[in-house]
This record gives structure tokens, C-alpha cells and sequence, in this order.
């Protein structure tokens, strides 16, 4: 780093000085200090000027500078590759020190956080890497880091479970590699640390993440680098002046993109109203007064005005959700130590009535110098507790009727009213609001994580360093439903069950790294020793019979109480080796190995060896004639060679664990069942071998930056967890077999279209395009059923949508049944497509003028397939629009035919399909029916902010920056037009494409923020 | 540098190697028992009980339906819509469909690792009981689905798409399983083999012997109309050969793990037909109703079981319309016969429902002597049909809390007495539909489809006046896993394909 430093200087040095001013006669005079804000290092040949004039100087080799200035005047600190900084000199300003941000825009300087935590130059990297800046990821205000990268990174595919208060996130990196969906995820290091999930990490507390695409990058971190790494740095403080921050969030949620409802047909059975029936079945609505429910306690009906509703009555049901996000974070330091300390507390209301959660945390980043000795450590504590009524409200709202009275609805504590569970209009749904109100869902987390790290400089070519992480959630829940008595459906069991989960994980790293330069040649050499241990205790205790209706506790219960836990190990040890070989910082080499022990695997098979190799060169810099070319800034190529080892399975998988269920055990008398998952003792690492191949170029003076890669991988022996033919006796089967390819083109393409002072415009585009094909099932197999609709085909990209058709002629009419005049089911399901769209493209454009900022990110994808599961429901239901098309009466199929005796097809023009309940409930069954192309374009994320102008803040003493904006995400979106389902990039069950009724529908949102720095 | 470097790599590997093995040996599932942990004893009750469940609560639910016990109330019309219009696909969906097939198999393979578990310890008597229940499921599979998986089946990975096999081949291969089973627990060594945990027969040797014949009689008695006489005949005198005889009076395949009145633990068919465990009236208790055609048949032969099974509307017994796809005022709730139970009978026993902690009936004497009736009817086996059908009303009432007393004025009836009813054979058919009702209403529907017994009204939501349900689609989940095989079965479809026996 030092080594490279002063070459920067030197470089640097040359160029600049002949630029240099004398020292300004006038003013003054002040001293000062450059240094490198994140090593401290001095950085001498800054470039001083003092704004407005011309007057300048430069620091010398300790970074020492001194400058005469006026008070008011500013005083410009600028040094290639790094930000540059600006102070207004005041009365008292007598000594500057500054520290000098690394700027990560230009190529050939960037620095990224490689594997093991260790920064080093872009230039010598073999693979694909991408840095996210902070401004970048906090564009859209996200509370979670995963959701801000969306569509900002090639080849890396992040998708939200649904819109709860707490979702879900899927994220994967560069196609799927493994067959088990739940493993396609890249790992998460935060400051060298390996940890599970990043979900509770305030992303405003990081400061850049690095993303690693290719497994080379993450090869050292063993095989959950496999799918590569999101190398997260956090925030460190900085020498000089303290700095406070703070930062106000508010934004608003409101659903958008139910799946549409008909409003033609109230609720009844058979075109006949029936004041008790949910399904929208009855006549069509007349507009006139009807019976609505049972019989009141007062001996009267309610009624209803039986109309269809100019609006969408269910969007009732949903609220405008909340989120606050407060932040302060403060950091400075001195010669030998920095700091940098965060809280923030979010605060979400989210569109489901009464849905929150809260999240607060603290984080503390220190570093100190003791001579040779640099030491770091971090904590983070985060305390997150979330309220939330399950699954059950808007399942219901889906098929209530046109007309249902949401709002009239919340009443259901009055024992008079209708909309008490009692007087419910039907007995075979709920009120939603008594499901809102009495099933609750509460859970609290707290996470503590942090490291320390102790590195020792031994010689200046050789450092040691070790660093141990500790991960830790704790999590308590409870589930209540609060007992109703009543006849019937109606009544309600009360229940309870408390719940903790307790996870920690211990990771510790020795790391020994040797620099040396020879000549023109650079070589370094990391050797490194890793044990990581995975450690999760989970109990439950419940009772599902209490007493009393507001007393939550098992020991007020009927009956038996029920509860289990269970205690989950996983261990691993490693030895890991890279050798970095670099001529004259253009040409480098990087070799890795690592050798692997994990507790999972039986003792033959549980050691395994994975190498790589990759190289990269920057041939601008070691071709003459491209050398100072006007055009070509940078310009480097690279490749890499992996061969991965993976272990996916979870803890104890080798043997089939037998349990007691159907009420077992009754006093004495056990009875034990074994799982429904076929194991297999003797599974084997599955390894992942790719290729990769790109270029990076800085053209136009780093005007216009393009990367483009070309990646093939091949997964062989999967462990993956197969759906069988329950038939074997087992639902599923552990095995080591299938062989998935995946064919990856990215290209990222980057640059200011406007770069002078007072107008910046930058526009960034992104494009994945990802052909995966599944080569080799498990024992010849052509088809794996993964998830429901979701299959892994032989020959197919992976994974592909197979749904159930009709039977049709060869021209794809539907063939109908002549007599009954019901459509005919054909016994093979078809194959529609791959589920995950193979092309992504994220658009981004940031427009800076004056005091102005525009940010927009833009997300495009294209080429998959979905299928709702929500629809069929409504089918039945009868309130999909479909089933009031042809006004429930018996109509001619469209497009059917008749087979002939001869096996020929007639068009139908007389065979009349019924049109009523029975019918389209079995229509809805037909999963083709409910199936869509999902792809879609959104404007994923807005930002508008002004920054006050110095001249403004510069009255007073206390801020010394202030910006507000307006932030707003998914606010638009287009849909394939046979997508009326929901939002295409929401998931299911770790499953892309698969529209659940569990969901909770997807919102879009838009607020404020306030930013101040003290 | 080199020095430093050797002592960095080996002190390195040293503490990867010398920890590794410790470290690492932490795969020992704590969690949970692996099957050599377990005994057989511990692992029999579960497997009878998973049997009886699916007995008692799924197929009969199913056969109830389709053999025209039950119907729903106005209110419930939107209930069970799939088995009222014989919707196949809605059935054989993987999430919200029926898993008969899914259950069946898991069910078989309990019994399959306690078979080779007693195969490799020399325990007979289990190894008797694994294959009698096997043949017990699998020729329920195929009465269902027809063709099916039997030599490559419950193998896991070593068959992973098993190939199905012809129904009535299965059927023979269970037959002979079952006749293996019976020699294996006459091999077994006398005070060896399982008590409390033979949940069925508490470890009567007797009774499992006539369990398994009468259940290979069963299988007979399915195939009657398949034009298979050469081959029922032989394997009667097999079971005649052997000598041990039928179930039969007072001799009922119950299951008791010991139930509670308490969460999880009470009889299934109690807590999902009648009360849960609150002792609110469930679902099904609300809204499943004697069909009217049930009804006339009771009250045609004045029947005494009429009060013990039915709470009377006003003084008549009122049922409902199956598959009536209005919601007619007289046919709600309130205004039909529901259910009887303690709560409307006084506190005593109803003939279904007696109690929370009641025994689960896999096997009734009464179908047993039925059985018999029909089979002595046909000529096949000696003794007289007329005893048998007495039997089997009189074990019938006595299932049903009606006094032994009624039974004399009941069979003095010309409606009733064989010697009186104009058609034997549907006179025996009726009686044991009759005593079926609701409790193994899965062979009433098989009955029906074989004989066409009794003249049960078709579903009024049926997707034509004649399409009736003759078996249930392949499930979605053998679809999508061994479709290849499943293809090969060619036509799948409910109301027009007919299991082996039938065709």
C-alpha cells in the first residue's frame, strides 16, 4: 500500500508540480497536513489552491503544506484518485489537517476489498468486481443494504419476498449454480468478518460495498464464496475536526397491483343471493337493499345497498404504511486513533393494519495504533422487534365479495354488531379485522456482532494478522390467538406458543502476508488458517387450548402442553494460500487454494481442495503507443480459472431422524415415524469449475468507463435435496448428482454525458444476460420437480415453469368434451419457460446541477415466466374477472373444437360449457390459466435533493452541510399485459416467478429526507 | 524470510490437523432418534395409528361422500365442491388436493423399514404384522388409483421412479404378502413379539390371522365381478387351508394408543367430525348432513340405528340433497338431522360418536361378517348366509348403542329378513352399507362401483346426469416426479376410467 502510495506520489509529484503556484503573498498564513484518510498515511503533492484565484501550493514528502488565506476564503485540497475537499477559512483558522478520501471513480486507481478483507488495487484483480458507493446504495433510503443494490450491479439478481414490514430478500449472484434453490446466495463479509445475513445492518453505516462476482475472488472464504462475495465496508472515522451527521427519512407505502376483481356478481350460490354466503356467486348486482348476515341480537338484518362499487373496495383494507428512519452518526480521530460511532432507530408501519416494526442500533468503529501494532474492532448491536398479524387478512380479502364494506368492518369487539364473529355475515370466512386484531405474530431480535483485529507489521514485508468475528442473534417470539368462543366456525381456540432462537457463530482467521518487491516484480504471499463454528439453539413451548381469552401464557391452558427445541452444529476448519505475482504493475498473476474440513460431511469425504488462478493485465500502461492516449485512460483485461468445492447440506443430513407425531406419544406409549427425506450417508462435496474472461476500460478521460465479462460455469455432483416420486416411500432424496451450466454475458457501461462545474449528468447502464442449462440429472433422469410448478429440466434453462394444459389439437385449440362441454385436461403438464428472467438490465442516471441532485434507477428484466396461485383461489371464490365474461352463463368455449370419430377436429359451434361455479373452479385448476410472462420495467428508485448552499450555511457556525429531497420506489411499473397477477419480481419459497396468496401485495412508496452535518 | 515462512505454514497446518478430527465431530444429530436407535416396539403404534388415521379420517371422507352417506347444509355448499362435481385435477393437487397416494406410500414405508428392521433381528411376529398392513395399503392404493409401483416401490434412491405395476397384479402380489405375513406370525415363538404396543390386537396372534384372512377375503370379495373365479377360488381354499377363519363376532380391528381429551391426542374422526377439543362443534359437524336417500333407506326398515346416528328436525329425520349446488332454505342447518353425540343424546354415547377417547375403527366385525354373508352367498365359502347377515346387523347394532333387544322385531321385517327380501345379494349389500355408514365408508363406495349397490342418487353437481367417480387421478406430485411411468398408464381421468376389478 505504501509502495503503491508513493509511486502515486511520484507520478503525481511530476505532473502537478509544474502546475504548482508560489505560496500566497496576502493573508494568513496557515499550516497544515494531508494525510490518506483510511491508512493515515501522509499524502505529499496535494494540490492547495485557494478557490477563485490562482494562488496555490502542494505538501511536501510528510504532506505538510503551509498557504496564506483571508478569512472567507476557501481553500481547495485535491489529489489525483482521491475527493477532493474544500474549507472555508475562518478568523481562528491557524491549522488545517485534512484527510483525503479516496475516490473511487477513477479506474485505474480504484481500490477494492479483495478476499480476506485486504484492499488492493483494481488493477491486479483477475475477476469481476463492482464497488457500490454509499450514496449509490442509499439512493432509495432502503432499510435493508440488500434492497438498495437492486439492479445496480451486473450479474447480481435481488428480489423482495413480498411487502412486509420485514421482507424477505432473495439475492443471487450470476445465475444459479445449485439445484438447491436455498443456495444460490453469495456470501456477506462486513470488515473481513464472514457473517449469515445482513439483513439488520444500517446501510447508511456503510461506506462501500465491493462486489465479488466470480468465485476466484471468493475462493479464500471457502465454499459459501462459491456464489461470490459482498465485501461490505463500514464507515471509519478520520483524522482532523469531529463530524456529526444526522438524517431524517420519512416515506409513505401504499399497495398498488392487486390482481383485478369482477363487480358484476355479489355473493350468493347459484345466480341466487344468499345473505350468508362469502363467494361471489349471486345474481348481478342490482342496486337495491338486501339482507346482509345472520340475525342481530336485536332481531334485525343488517342490510346492504347491493351495487357494485365504483372503487376497489379492498384497497380499505390496506393502510399508507410509515417508515421513519432517524440517524446520527459522529466520527473523528487523531494521530493514532479514529472513531466512528452510529444510531439509528426505523421505525415501519407497514400497509397491513396494525404491521410494525422498530429497529434500533448502535454501531462503534475504533481503530488504534499502538507502533507496529494496528489494532481495529467494531460493534454492532441492533434491536429489532416486529408485531404482525399472519397470513389470513387479505388471503380473505381476495375472495370477498365487490361490494364488502371493509370500513364498517372494524367494529367486531361490539357483541350487537355485524361485524362481531358471532353476526359475521358468513361463517366460513373471518373478518379480516378480527384476524388483524386477534392472531399476532411478535417477534424480537437482538444481533450483536462484531471483531477485532490485530495486525502486526513484523518487518516492513510482512505483516500478521489475526482477526476473529462473532455473529449473534438471539430471537424470541410469540404467536398468539385470542379465544372466541362461539357456535361452531365461529369459534376461535385460543393459543399461545413462545418461542427462542439463539444463534451464534465464531470465525477466526490467521492471516500471514508477505510483500516483496524484486526489481520490476512484486509478489505477495497470503497463508491463512480459518475455523468458523456455527452454533443454534431453538425451543418452542405452546399450548392450543387456553383458558382464558386475554391470558397468554401455557400455564393457563387446557390440556397438554407441546413445545420441542433443538440444538445445530456446524464446524470448519481450513488452510488457505494465495500467491500474487506482479511485472511492473500491469501484468499480475494470483494463484489460491484452499483446503476445506467441515462437520457435515461423513469423516472419508469431509476434507476437500479447491484451487484457482487468475490474471489480469493493464495494457494501456505496457503497450507504448496506448500509453498517454487521449482516448484510452485505462484499459486492462483479465481472466480466471476456479475449480470450487461446495457443501450445502445442513447439519445431521446423513441420517433419516425419526420423530412422534399424530398426537404420539398417548401417556406410555411411544410411536416413532421416520422423515420423509431419503438420505444419504456418503454425499460428497459438489464442485463448481468456471471460466472467466473480461475487460475494463476508462475511455475519454475516464469519461466513459465500460466493463464486460464473459462467464461460463458448471456445476457437477450437486447436493441438492431431489423431489421424489412419493412412491419411493420419501417425498425427497439427498443426492449428489445433476450438472447445471450456466453461459454469462455482463456488461456495464458508465459515464458523465455532462461533466463541468456547474452540471454533472451521469448515466450508468447495466445488462445480465444469464443462459443456464440443466445438463445431467440424478440416475438418467429427464425432469426434478423442485417446487410445485417449478421443475429442473434436462436440457432446459433452470428453473423452468411447467404447469398443467388442456388437451389440445394440433392447431392449440382447446378440445372440449362433446357432450358435457367441459374443456379436457391433458395428462402431461407443458413446459412454458425459465422462471427467472435471463435478461436483467438496471438503467441508472444521476443529474447534479448547483445544488441540485437527480438519482434514478431503473430495472428491467425480461424472458421468464410466473405463475399465481392466487387467481385459482379468486376462480373459485368467483371473483376473478374471468368468471363473469361471459355473465355465468353457458357459453362456447372460445377457440374449442370437437374430436371426431377419425381423430380430425371441428371447430365447436354448438356445445355449450356451463359457465357456473363448477365449471370455472375446475378452469382455475388449469394452471395455464393463471400463468404469465413476468417480465416488467420499473422505476425502482427516485431521488430529488438540494443540497443549501455554503453562502447560506455559512451565516452560522453549527451546520456545516444541509440537503433535503424527496425519495420515492416503484413508482412506476409495466407489466407483459397478461401479468394482472402482481408484482413479477416478488418471490415465493425461495422460488422466482411464483406469485403466493401469502404475500402481502406489493406497495410502492415515496417521502422525504433531511440531511444535516455538525 | 524462507525460515519464516516454513515456521508460518507449518504452524498454520498444525492447528488445522491436530484440532481437526475433535473439532469437527460434531454431527451426532442430538435432536432427534436415528432408526437404529429405536426398537420395533417404539415404532409399530405410530405406523398402525398413521394406518387407521387415513382409515378413518381421508378415504372416508371421500367414500361418504361418493357413496352416498353424506351431503352438506345450504351453508356449506361451497364446501367439499371438489368431491361433489368429481373435479379430478382439484383432487390430485399437490397442496390443496387429497393426498391419498402421498399418505398411502409414507404409510408403507413405516411398514417397510419395520419389516427389514424384523427381518435382520428374527422378529417374526412384527415382520408378520409389516406385511399384512402392507398388503393392507397397497390394495387400498390401487382400489383408488389402479395401477401403482409395488416391487420397485418404498426403495428411496435406489428406484427413483418406481415402475407401476398392473392393479391386479398388485393385487395378487399382496395377496401372496399377506398369506407370507400370516406364516410368519405362526412361525413366530410364543411370547415373543409385541403387547401394549400393538395397538390393534395387543399382541393376539389369533386375531391378526383372522384379520389377514379376512382382509385377503376382502380382496376376493372386490374382484367379484372380474371374471377371476378360477383364481378366487384357489385362494380360498388357501385361506380355508389354513384354518384360522374370519373375524367375527365380537372380534372388531380397533385401534386404541390411548387416546386423550386433550390437544393433538383425541380420536381424529371425534375431533374433525364432531367436537373439537374445546368442545365447540367443528366444521364438518356443522355442516355435513345425511343424504335423504340415506334416510329413506333407515326409515324403509323402521331402523332403530336411525335414532342413535341422527338428532330428528321437529319428529322426522331431514337430510340433504348431495351436490346441490342451490342453497334451498330447507336445506340449511338448521332445518336437517345432524350428527348424534353425547351433547344431543343425553350425555350416552351416539352410534358414531361416543366418546373423545373412542377407539378407530380399521375393520368392523360387521364388515367382516358382511364379507362372510356375501361371500357364503356366492357359494364361496361354507356356512350359512343368512347366520352372517344377522351377525352382521346384530355387531352393527351393538357398534351403534342400539339394544341388543331391537334386533328380533327389526329381521322379523320383510324389508330386512333374507329369507323375505326379494334380492339377496342387495339385500346384504344394503345391510352392509347400512352399517358402513360413515365409519368404513371407502368399501361402501367400492360396493357401489363392483354392484352398483344400493341405488345411490348421483351428485347433482356432477359434470353429466351419468358421470359418476371411478377412481382418482394420479397425483400432481407423481406427476411431476415419474411422469414417464405415469404416462404410460395412458387415459387418468376420474369419471371415465375404471380400476381392474371394475373394468
Amino acid at each position: 500500500m505504501t509502495k503503491l502510495l508513493s509511486t502515486i506520489f511520484l507520478l503525481t509529484f511530476l505532473t502537478v508540480s509544474a502546475y504548482s503556484q508560489q505560496p500566497g503573498d496576502a493573508g494568513r498564513p496557515i499550516r497544515g497536513k494531508v494525510i490518506e484518510q483510511t491508512t493515515g498515511a501522509p499524502l505529499p503533492g496535494t494540490n492547495i489552491t485557494i478557490k477563485g484565484t490562482s494562488q496555490g501550493t502542494t505538501s511536501d514528502q510528510k504532506g505538510e503544506f503551509s498557504i496564506r488565506a483571508n478569512p472567507g476564503q476557501v481553500l481547495v485540497f485535491s489529489f489525483i484518485s482521491y475527493e477532493a475537499q474544500e474549507v472555508t477559512v475562518t478568523a481562528n483558522t491557524r491549522t488545517l489537517d485534512i484527510a483525503l478520501k479516496e475516490d473511487q471513480k477513477q479506474l485505474s486507481e480504484v481500490v477494492v476489498t479483495g478476499a480476506l478483507g485486504i484492499k488492493r488495487a483494481a488493477r491486479e484483480f483477475g475477476g469481476g468486481a463492482q464497488v457500490v458507493s454509499n450514496e449509490s446504495l442509499n439512493q432509495g433510503k432502503t432499510v435493508n443494504p440488500l434492497v438498495g443494490l437492486t439492479s445496480k450491479v451486473a450479474g447480481l439478481r435481488i428480489n423482495m419476498y413480498d411487502s412486509k414490514v420485514d421482507p424477505q430478500i432473495q439475492i443471487t449472484m450470476r445465475g444459479s449454480r445449485s439445484l438447491n434453490r436455498a443456495k444460490n446466495a453469495p456470501i456477506y463479509v462486513v470488515d473481513g468478518i464472514p457473517v449469515p445475513e445482513i439483513t439488520r445492518l444500517n446501510p447508511n453505516d456503510i461506506e462501500s460495498i465491493t462486489v465479488l462476482k466470480g468465485a476466484n475472488a471468493a475462493a479464500l472464504y471457502g465454499s459459501e464464496g462459491v456464489n461470490g462475495a459482498l465485501m461490505i465496508t463500514t464507515k471509519s472515522g478520520s483524522r482532523g475536526r469531529g463530524t456529526v451527521k444526522f438524517s431524517n427519512t420519512t416515506t409513505f407505502s401504499r399497495v398498488f397491483l392487486l390482481p383485478p376483481a369482477q363487480t358484476k356478481f355479489g355473493q350468493g350460490v347459484n345466480g341466487v343471493y344468499d345473505p350468508t354466503q362469502a363467494e361471489s356467486w349471486g345474481p348481478a348486482f342490482d342496486g337495491t337493499m338486501k339482507d346482509f348476515g345472520p340475525v342481530l341480537p336485536s332481531g334485525s338484518r343488517h342490510q346492504i345497498l347491493y351495487a357494485a362499487p365504483s372503487r376497489d373496495n379492498r384497497l380499505d383494507l390496506f393502510q399508507t404504511g410509515v417508515n421513519l428512519q432517524n440517524d446520527v452518526s459522529f466520527s473523528g480521530g487523531d494521530e493514532k486513533n479514529t472513531y466512528f460511532f452510529s444510531v439509528q432507530d426505523v421505525a415501519i408501519k407497514g400497509i397491513i393494519p396494525e404491521d410494525q416494526s422498530h429497529r434500533t442500533g448502535a454501531r462503534f468503529n475504533g481503530t488504534r495504533k499502538f507502533g507496529k501494532l494496528n489494532t481495529s474492532y467494531n460493534v454492532n448491536y441492533v434491536y429489532f422487534k416486529k408485531n404482525t398479524t399472519p397470513d389470513g387478512p387479505w388471503i380473505t380479502a381476495y375472495s370477498l365479495p365487490a361490494n364488502f364494506d371493509f370500513n364498517s368492518m372494524k367494529d367486531w369487539q361490539n357483541p350487537a354488531s355485524y361485524a362481531n364473529p358471532n353476526y359475521f355475515f358468513t361463517d366460513l370466512q373471518k373478518n379480516p379485522y378480527h384476524q388483524i386484531d386477534n392472531t399476532r405474530d411478535v417477534s424480537e431480535q437482538q444481533t450483536i456482532n462484531g471483531k477485532v483485529e490485530l495486525d502486526y507489521q513484523v518487518t516492513p514485508w510482512f505483516n500478521a494478522m489475526y482477526r476473529i468475528g462473532m455473529f449473534s442473534t438471539s430471537t424470541q417470539t410469540r404467536s398468539t390467538t385470542g379465544k372466541f368462543e362461539a357456535a361452531g366456525r365461529r369459534n376461535v381456540n385460543g393459543s399461545v406458543s413462545d418461542g427462542s432462537n439463539n444463534f451464534q457463530r465464531l470465525n477466526g482467521d490467521l492471516i500471514l502476508n508477505f510483500n516483496k518487491q524484486f526489481g520490476k516484480f512484486s509478489t505477495r504471499l497470503i497463508l491463512g488458517q480459518n475455523f468458523r463454528s456455527d452454533y443454534t439453539k431453538t425451543a418452542t413451548v405452546s399450548a392450543s387450548n387456553l383458558l382464558l381469552p386475554d391470558l397468554f401464557n401455557p400455564g393457563t391452558r387446557i390440556g397438554e402442553l407441546t413445545g420441542s427445541s433443538s440444538i445445530t452444529q456446524y464446524r470448519s476448519l481450513a488452510g488457505y494460500g494465495e500467491f500474487t505475482g506482479g511485472y511492473n504493475n500491469y501484468l499480475f498473476l494470483t494463484l489460491t487454494g484452499r483446503n476445506e474440513w467441515v462437520s457435515v460431511l461423513s469423516k472419508e469425504n469431509r476434507s476437500y481442495f479447491y484451487p484457482g488462478v487468475s490474471a489480469s493485465f493493464v495494457f494501456n500502461e505496457a503497450i507504448d503507443a496506448l500509453k498517454n492516449s487521449r482516448f484510452l485512460s485505462f484499459g486492462k483485461v483479465f481472466a480466471s480459472w476456479n475449480k470450487t468445492g461446495n457443501v450445502t447440506l445442513e447439519p445431521y443430513s446423513l441420517n433419516n431422524p425419526y420423530s412422534q407425531i399424530n398426537g404420539f406419544p398417548f401417556g406410555n406409549l411411544v410411536g416413532f415415524t421416520p422423515g420423509t427425506k431419503y438420505p444419504n450417508p456418503n454425499i460428497q462435496p459438489e464442485f463448481v469449475t468456471s471460466y472467466e474472461a473480461g475487460v475494463q476500460l476508462g475511455l475519454l478521460n475516464n469519461r466513459l468507463n465500460v466493463e464486460g465479462s464473459y462467464v461460463f460455469s458448471d456445476s457437477k455432483g450437486q447436493i441438492f435435496n431431489a423431489t421424489t416420486s412419493r412412491a419411493t416411500g420419501y417425498s425427497s432424496a439427498v443426492v449428489n448428482a445433476g450438472r447445471l451450466t450456466n453461459n454469462i454475458v455482463e456488461l456495464s457501461v458508465n459515464g458523465d454525458v455532462i461533466r463541468n462545474s456547474a452540471l454533472k449528468w451521469n448515466v450508468g447502464f447495466n445488462f445480465t444476460h444469464i443462459n443456464n442449462e440443466v445438463k445431467e440429472l440424478y440416475e438418467g433422469l429427464q425432469s426434478f420437480n423442485i417446487f410445485r410448478q417449478s421443475y429442473a429440466n434436462l436440457g432446459q434453462q433452470y428453473p423452468s415453469l411447467q404447469v398443467s394444459d388442456y388437451r389440445r389439437d394440433p392447431q392449440g385449440r382447446v378440445i372440449i368434451n362433446p357432450t358435457t362441454g367441459e374443456p379436457l385436461i391433458a395428462a402431461d403438464p407443458v413446459h412454458l419457460g425459465t422462471m427467472v428472467p435471463p435478461y436483467q438490465m438496471g438503467v441508472s442516471t444521476a443529474l447534479q446541477f448547483k445544488g441540485f441532485s437527480v438519482g434514478a434507477q431503473f430495472d428491467w428484466r425480461m424472458g421468464g415466466w410466473l405463475y399465481s396461485e392466487i387467481v385459482p383461489r379468486m376462480y373459485t371464490a368467483g371473483t376473478d374477472p374471468r368468471t363473469a365474461e361471459f355473465d355465468r352463463q353457458p357459453f362456447i368455449f372460445p377457440n374449442s373444437v370437437i374430436q371426431n370419430a377419425d381423430g380430425s377436429f371441428t371447430p365447436n359451434t354448438t356445445v355449450l360449457s356451463k359457465g357456473d361455479k363448477a365449471f370455472w373452479t375446475k378452469q382455475g385448476e388449469v394452471q395455464i390459466n393463471t400463468a404469465a410472462k413476468s417480465d416488467y420495467f420499473k422505476l425502482r428508485e427516485l431521488s430529488i435533493s438540494y443540497s443549501l448552499p455554503a453562502t447560506l450555511l455559512s451565516k452560522q457556525k453549527v451546520v456545516r452541510e444541509a440537503s433535503l429531497g424527496f425519495v420515492g420506489t416503484n413508482l412506476f411499473i409495466i407489466r407483459h399485459k397478461d401479468n394482472q397477477y402482481g408484482d413479477p419480481e416478488y418471490l415465493y419459497n425461495s422460488t422466482d416467478g411464483y406469485l403466493s396468496f401469502r404475500q402481502v401485495p406489493p406497495y410502492r412508496t415515496y417521502g422525504f429526507n433531511v440531511n444535516l452535518t455538525f | 524470510m524462507n525460515k519464516i515462512l516454513k515456521i508460518a505454514i507449518v504452524a498454520t497446518l498444525t492447528v488445522s490437523f491436530s484440532s481437526c478430527s475433535e473439532f469437527l465431530e460434531v454431527n451426532n444429530n442430538p435432536n432427534a432418534p436415528v432408526n437404529e436407535n429405536l426398537s420395533l416396539s417404539a415404532k409399530l403404534p405410530a405406523a398402525l395409528v398413521s394406518t387407521v388415521n387415513q382409515e378413518t379420517g381421508q378415504l372416508n371422507q371421500i367414500g361418504a361422500f361418493w357413496a352416498g352417506y353424506w351431503g352438506t347444509t345450504s351453508e356449506g355448499v361451497n364446501l367439499f365442491v371438489d368431491l361433489k362435481s368429481y373435479n379430478g385435477p382439484a383432487i390430485r393437487h399437490q397442496r390443496d388436493g387429497i393426498p391419498v397416494w402421498e399418505n398411502g406410500y409414507t404409510t408403507l414405508l413405516y411398514y417397510q423399514l419395520i419389516r427389514e428392521q424384523a427381518q435382520t433381528e428374527g422378529a417374526l411376529f412384527y415382520a408378520g404384522i409389516a406385511k399384512i398392513m402392507q398388503g393392507w395399503h397397497f390394495m387400498r392404493l390401487v382400489d383408488i388409483y389402479n395401477n401403482l409401483p409395488f416391487d420397485d416401490a418404498l426403495q428411496g434412491t435406489r428406484h427413483p421412479t418406481p415402475r407401476y405395476e398392473n392393479g391386479k397384479t398388485v393385487y395378487e402380489k399382496s395377496i401372496n404378502l399377506i398369506s407370507e405375513g400370516i406364516n410368519d406370525l405362526k412361525n413366530a415363538p410364543a411370547g415373543v413379539g409385541p403387547g401394549a404396543d400393538d395397538v390393534l390386537f395387543k399382541g393376539n396372534k389369533g386375531l391378526w390371522i383372522k384379520f389377514a384372512n379376512t382382509l385377503k377375503l376382502r380382496a376376493l370379495i372386490h374382484q367379484s365381478e372380474a371374471d377371476n373365479q378360477a383364481y378366487i377360488t384357489a385362494e380360498i381354499q388357501k385361506i380355508q387351508a389354513e384354518g384360522s377363519g374370519f373375524l367375527g363376532v365380537g372380534e372388531n380391528a380397533f385401534v386404541q394408543p390411548g387416546y386423550l381429551n386433550t390437544a393433538t391426542k383425541l380420536n381424529p374422526f371425534w375431533e374433525s367430525n364432531y367436537r373439537t377439543v374445546q368442545g365447540a362443534s367443528t366444521g364438518n359437524h356443522q355442516d355435513l348432513r345425511p343424504t335423504v336417500f340415506l334416510l329413506e333407506q333407515y326409515k324403509l326398515r323402521n331402523d332403530p340405528r336411525l335414532a342413535t346416528l341422527y338428532t330428528t328436525v321437529g319428529t322426522d329425520y331431514k337430510g340433504v340433497l348431495f351436490g346441490n349446488p342451490n342453497a334451498e332454505a330447507q336445506y340449511n342447518r338448521a332445518n336437517t338431522s345432524v350428527f348424534k353425540g353425547p351433547q344431543e343424546n343425553n350425555d350416552k354415547p351416539g352410534a358414531l360418536f361416543k366418546s373423545a377417547t373412542q377407539p378407530s375403527v380399521l375393520m368392523g366385525s360387521f364388515e367382516s361378517l358382511f364379507l362372510q354373508a356375501e361371500a357364503a352367498q356366492r357359494g364361496w365359502i361354507t356356512g350359512s348366509a343368512k347366520m352372517f347377515y344377522e351377525q352382521g346387523i346384530q355387531e352393527s347394532f351393538k357398534y351403534m348403542e342400539v339394544a341388543a333387544t331391537a334386533f328380533a322385531a327389526y329381521n322379523a321385517q320383510p324389508t330386512v329378513n333374507l329369507d323375505q327380501v326379494p334380492d339377496k345379494m342387495a339385500a346384504i349389500i344394503t345391510q352392509k352399507w347400512l352399517a358402513l355408514n360413515s365409519i368404513s365408508s371407502i368399501e361402501a363406495w367400492t360396493d357401489y362401483r363392483r354392484l352398483g349397490l344400493p341405488a345411490i342418487p348421483n351428485s347433482l353437481d356432477a359434470p353429466a346426469p351419468t358421470a359418476r367417480p371411478l377412481r382418482l387421478m394420479y397425483p400432481e406430485s407423481e406427476r411431476q416426479t415419474n411422469n414417464n411411468e405415469t404416462s404410460k398408464q395412458g387415459s387418468d381421468d376420474i369419471i371415465k376410467d375404471k380400476v381392474w376389478w371394475n373394468q
